[in-house]
């Protein structure tokens, strides 16, 4: 199972599907962020045989951009819009990456997105886990794709 | 064209269908929104719909659920319904189509597949 070719597959369907974008994955970073300034997490989580979560961290700014993206209208601040696009588009990668691993076997069940956003917060990753976190860029943007299992 | 309700707790998701939907050369009459199964019933009450594109998981009332209490009103229970869902091959998208659902969109989604499913039931 390669968890971050999945994200990347998810990730770069979405984004040319829904955003007629094209987005460059990195290689998968070797320590995971835990703590964000500026910045909107989307997280969903995934209940079943497996438990985890799939989460996009972005900084506000690029937030905007992929909500502008989506909607083909400007975008100047973090707000409703920004927060129901990013929990959209975890929720896309997610569904995409569970769709991969039901073929591996594996029974996978999907919460509703949830955001946290501000200038300086940590997202957590208790007990011990299974994942990795990839950054992807376009234009001028950069933004995290991480997945993780208990 | 008549009239059409999305059903999507995500209003981005609203959004996109809907423009999906022109781009895929679907006029209506009225495009009428709602947030979850419960407020798209309360919505049809008041106006009946052709046709109607609802998500699966959503918070309060979830798709399959909405099926479920739309077969069980008269009034509503011959308006068909698509799936348009990040769910594909998955219980809940089969049990949605055992309550009568006429077809399923995987997202992400191009204009090109809702035309194409739109419009063997259109």
């Amino acid at each position: 199972m390669n968890l971050a070719q999945y994200i990347v597959e998810a990730t770069q369907e979405v984004f040319t599907t829904m955003l007629m974008e094209e987005v460059s994955a990195g290689a998968p970073l070797e320590t995971r962020n835990e703590r964000f300034s500026d910045s909107i997490s989307s997280i969903v989580g995934m209940a079943g045989a497996n438990k985890g979560a799939v989460a996009v961290h972005s900084p506000v700014n690029v937030a905007c951009r992929i909500t502008e993206l989506f909607l083909g209208m400007e975008v100047e601040s973090l707000d409703d819009d920004v927060k129901d696009a990013m929990g959209e588009l975890a929720n896309m990668i997610t569904g995409n990456v569970k769709g991969k691993l039901e073929e591996q076997g594996q029974d996978i069940r999907l919460s509703i997105p949830t955001t946290v956003d501000g200038d300086n917060y940590t997202v957590e990753c208790p007990g011990k886990h299974e994942g990795t976190i990839v950054p992807f860029s376009f234009q001028d943007c950069r933004f995290l794709v991480e997945i993780h299992f208990e | 064209m008549s009239k059409i309700l999305i059903i999507d707790d995500s209003s981005t998701m609203r959004k996109i269908v809907g423009r999906a939907l022109r781009q895929a050369g679907f006029e209506f009459e009225k495009t009428l929104e709602a947030a979850d199964g419960q407020q798209a019933l309360d919505v049809l009450r008041e106006t009946p719909v052709d046709i109607i594109l609802s998500d699966i998981n959503m918070p309060n009332m979830n798709g399959v659920e909405f099926l479920q209490a739309k077969n069980d009103d008269p009034a509503l229970q011959s308006i068909p319904v698509v799936m348009i869902s990040t769910e594909t091959g998955s219980d809940i998208l089969n049990q949605a189509l055992e309550l009568g659902a006429k077809g399923s969109i995987k997202k992400p989604f191009t204009p090109d597949l809702i035309k194409e499913v739109l419009g063997k039931i259109l």
